[in-house]
């Protein structure tokens, strides 16, 4: 075990420093009396070699896709290409404030706006922002826009917001935080949008429906044209989730479908790293009535001028377009995660027109991993003590699947969490577990397009190992992970939130 | 593409396997109508030494803010990250992990920002802090919105917060987009003319759910009224208190002076300023606000064999358990850049800590001095103490001045006529630990040169 709080070296170990300009003392005064700090932090006194060993024992204690397989669905955990991280070490985004002068910015600006118009072509939206900083704040801001559309309209009585009940979580918190009601609508019995449902619960208080496509079972809402104009025909407004555009990217898009507004998750379509648990960014699209309400500034061009300072070059000045009066203002204070925009910029780069690829390839894996798991061979079928049985019935699916472990639950108790632990001890991270709450013993899998035939056909074949072995093995899984199975119980009931501090004080 | 697709060229052996012949096949359930025809009406891809040209290209047009003398901070830092901090936490094991859902297999990440919490909740004197915000104007938001959670039912002025008349306008604005929701009523808490705080004024805020002030100000000025605001407003009422992360290594924390909520911009320790993001926002609170919080919380457990293990815990809170009823939406949040100001902080140490903030209190001092020597150039506020920025008064508008030492090649601050139009005779100058002695002549040069072109 090594603990940061155990470093207690000399006092002013770690940093070195130059000396303040002036000396110590002349700093003094510019703290008023009374405002003193009477005792500094307890933090731990540790030198370089000492960190670079505890963190790098950390990370050894961390799985990520580096690591192996990441099947987390709904995350959309593909591989993070080394060359966006080196690009984001220029100094030309490091090391630059947001509130330059335009002219000090025009490569940002200018990477900005490609990013723009390439999202606003790939979801046939027609304005597009980069402001939210992960997907759920770019539902909370289209909400919001949706929501002043409304008002703009003399039609502040649309109080109410509809979402399947397979909706993810942010979807009806966003809403919520924007002081909508939630309705939410059950699925029909084969996974699918419930158009029935959908009627009953539209109305002249309808202010939108948050929908993902394809649903977080992984299928394509078929009727979804059908869905949009529902909604539509009572005056509400159509929001596409944007967590499973990695499915559809040249295919279709959310404007085709009759959508309103869009948010993007560049850290999952676009590979920004997700960093254990961020950063993101959630840019959304709108098509042309909403565009008015968007977050301001946006990025925008023009034809260069004789007397404009350099550009990048490409015969257009950049500058920040203030979206107007009736903008919602801001969701973040500066222009969004202008970082995460440079590493999607690379990443789309890649692939450029052929961003379609990328989604047939998603596609191809997952049903192919599906097709594997669900179809073993006789002599596997017959170790193995029950099957898991699809979430939802389907020929086809998306670029993820839901697997329901119940038959094994109902044969000898194991359940979906079980197989999750014991997946672990073969190296993988565990799927999405017990989401989307509508599928019992339910694990989401999604295996993204960077994963080889090879990997999932060795993932397939240790699921079925699993499922053929000793109950006991897996309840009590995982076995070979750095530590067992941790009670979250007592996590919760003992709110250990902080390490207590050093061990010998020596302040 | 080609490198990034390990499938490409064997598409046909796979779909062969699921009794399918073509691509095309996979989308059979995309209704026609609503199939794209065309293909993507975009570049071709590119080669990653084609896309490195590129982003040099064009990355290399900006200004790198190292590059001159500069003296543009409002709420970012011009900051030196050691070289350890980028190179630690974009280990592959950190960078391309997500949420810690599984603990057993994420006990790095989990056991760092267990660590990251103790080093907030010791900087800024508050028992409670979580895993990150997504920047200082949604940290400081949501801790409105969560102390109305906890103060409502007993607050004399129900749904009502006062928030500091120095906020600058696009963190206010952030402020109003995440309360409006929640119906808060938003009310001015008012400062003096010489920028502190008005504590007759502020019992205007007693009973009320929450106030929101920043220490140091917006405009660089600390405060020491701010510390008699938590008697003003009373127990009942959530003191929130924005502040400097570095300025607590020489600035009493404001947990010793009755906040119960600390937020602020957690970006000088660990990232570059980065155009704006990512970068993340530090929450901190007493344990009266633990249920109501915003964000992801490590807590502390064991495994079954007795081992000290981590885990997220009072998940309950959280929109994927809660849904429509969670305290936040919150779900990715800035742990990547939580944990580069982790490592930064740990290496700094206390007295790091201190040496750093005397830096930057010392630039302070040094820049305010060299500039309020030159004639017709005064401090909006004489009697202040600063950290990191002043404003300035001038003998006309900011913008010019800017432009002119713009063509000096000085980033000379901000105008601050663009927060508040009738400061727009006002400059915000920012400062960090690296400015250097030749900076500072070279903004006064410029300042000295242009007071006289208006003088002409």
């Amino acid at each position: 075990m090594s603990d940061l709080f155990s470093f207690n070296g000399a006092e002013g170990a770690g940093w070195s420093q130059p000396e303040p300009m002036l000396g110590d003392d002349a700093a003094g005064p510019t703290v008023p009396e009374g405002l003193v700090r009477s005792r500094l932090p307890e933090w731990p006194r540790a030198s370089e070699p000492e960190l670079v060993r505890h963190y790098t024992w950390l990370s050894n204690r961390n799985f990520g896709i580096d690591t192996g397989f990441y099947p987390l669905g709904s995350c959309t955990m593909k591989h993070n290409p080394r060359l966006n991280e080196r690009i984001v070490q220029l100094p030309g985004i490091d090391r630059i404030h947001p509130l330059q002068p335009e002219h000090q910015i025009q490569g940002l600006l200018a990477i900005f706006y490609e990013m723009q118009e390439m999202l606003a072509t790939c979801s046939g939206m027609d304005v597009v922002t980069l402001q939210p900083v992960a997907g759920a704040q770019g539902e909370f801001a289209a909400i919001r826009c949706i929501q002043e559309f409304h008002h703009a309209n003399g039609e502040d009585h649309r109080d109410k917001v509809i979402v399947p009940d397979s909706a993810h979580g942010t979807n009806p918190a966003s809403a919520s935080m924007c002081g909508y009601e939630i309705i939410e609508i059950p699925s029909a019995d084969d996974g699918r949008l419930d158009l029935d449902a959908l009627r009953a619960a539209v109305g002249e208080d309808t202010a939108a429906m948050m929908i993902t496509n394809p649903s977080t079972l992984g299928l394509f809402e078929i009727e979804i044209l059908e869905a949009t104009r529902i909604v539509h025909d009572s005056g509400g407004q159509m929001y596409y989730d944007g967590a499973n555009f990695n499915a559809i990217i040249g295919k279709t898009d959310p404007g085709r479908m009759g959508f309103d507004a869009v948010h993007y998750n560049l850290h999952k379509t676009f590979a920004q790293p997700h960093g254990g648990g961020g950063p993101g960014s959630g840019p959304i699209g709108v098509k042309g009535h909403l565009a008015q309400f968007l977050p301001s500034p946006i990025a925008s061009r023009r034809e260069s001028l004789d007397d404009d300072p350099r550009g990048v070059g490409d015969g257009h000045w950049y500058y920040w377009r203030d979206v107007g009066e009736s903008s919602i203002g801001k969701v973040q204070q500066w222009h969004g995660n202008a970082g995460a925009v440079v590493r999607a910029w690379a990443f789309y780069r890649r692939y450029g027109s052929d961003l379609e690829r990328m989604s047939e390839h998603a596609v191809l894996n997952s049903n192919y991993l599906r097709y594997v798991i669900m179809n073993p061979g006789p002599k596997t079928s017959k170790a193995i003590h029950a099957m898991p049985v699809e979430g939802a019935p389907a020929d086809l699916v998306m670029h993820e699947f839901t697997l329901s472990l119940s038959p094994l639950k109902e044969l000898n108790g194991v359940t979906g969490k079980d197989v999750a632990k014991r997946l672990l001890d073969y190296g993988y991270m565990s799927p999405t577990l017990y989401f989307p709450q509508i599928v019992p013993e339910c694990l989401m899998i999604e295996p993204t397009e960077t994963e080889s035939k090879e990997v999932l056909d060795r993932f397939a074949a240790d699921f079925h190992a699993i499922l053929s072995e000793d109950p006991e093995t897996i309840t009590t899984a995982p076995h070979t992970t750095p530590v067992k199975r941790v009670d979250e119980v007592w996590a919760a009931r003992n709110l250990v939130l902080r390490h207590p501090g050093r061990l010998t004080d020596s302040n | 593409m080609v490198d990034q697709l390990p499938n490409l060229g064997r598409e046909q052996e796979m779909l062969e396997a699921m009794g399918l012949s073509s691509m095309d096949d996979l989308f059979a359930d995309i209704p026609h109508e609503i199939r794209r025809a065309d293909p993507l009406p975009l570049p071709p891809p590119q080669s990653e030494e084609e896309i490195w040209a590129d982003a040099q290209r064009l990355l290399g047009a900006n200004f790198s803010l190292d590059d001159r003398p500069s003296f543009l901070s409002a709420g970012l830092a011009r900051n030196f990250v050691p070289s350890m901090v980028g190179m630690l936490a974009t280990r592959g094991e950190f960078l391309t992990s997500y949420t810690p859902y599984q603990p057993e297999v994420s006990q790095g990440m989990l056991q760092a920002m267990w660590e990251f919490q103790t080093l907030v909740s010791e900087l800024v004197a508050l028992p409670v802090a979580n895993v990150s915000m997504y920047d200082a104007s949604t940290a400081a938001a949501e801790a409105i919105t969560c102390a109305v959670r906890v103060h409502n039912r007993k607050a004399e002025q129900r749904n009502t917060a006062y928030v500091s008349q120095l906020v600058p306008p696009h963190r206010l604005s952030v402020i109003r987009n995440y309360t409006i929701g929640a119906g808060i009523d938003l009310r001015i808490l008012e400062h003096g003319p010489d920028g502190h705080i008005d504590l007759e004024s502020a019992t205007a805020a007693a009973g009320c759910c929450a106030v929101y002030v920043e220490q140091p100000s917006a405009l660089g000025i600390l405060d020491t009224g701010l510390t008699d605001l938590k008697d003003v407003v009373g127990e009942q009422t959530a003191l929130i208190v924005g502040v400097d992360v570095v300025s607590l290594g020489i600035v009493e924390p404001p947990g010793n002076w009755g906040a119960d909520i600390v937020v602020g911009e957690g970006q000088p320790f660990g990232i570059g300023p980065t155009g704006g993001g990512p970068i993340y926002g530090i929450f901190a609170c007493s344990e009266k606000y633990l249920r109501q919080m915003p964000g992801r919380i490590v807590g502390q457990s064991w495994d079954v064999d007795g081992n000290l293990a981590f885990t997220l815990t009072l998940s309950t809170r959280e929109q994927h358990i809660r849904r429509h009823k969670a305290t936040s939406n919150i779900c990715s949040n800035e742990t990547l850049i939580a944990l580069m100001g982790a490592i930064h902080m740990a290496l700094l140490g206390p007295e790091g800590l201190e040496r750093l903030a005397l830096r930057v209190a010392a630039s302070t001092e040094a820049t305010k001095r060299a500039l309020t020597a030159i004639d017709g150039i005064e401090l909006v506020d004489s009697g202040a103490h600063n950290f990191r920025e002043f404003a300035l008064r001038l003998p006309g508008e900011a913008t010019d001045a800017l432009k002119h030492l713009d063509g000096l090649g000085v980033l000379g601050g901000l105008d601050l006529g663009s927060w508040w139009a009738s400061m727009s005779k006002c400059m915000l100058v920012g400062v960090d630990e690296r400015t250097s002695k030749d900076d500072i002549e070279a903004l006064a040069k410029g300042m000295a040169s242009w007071v006289r072109g208006t003088q002409a």
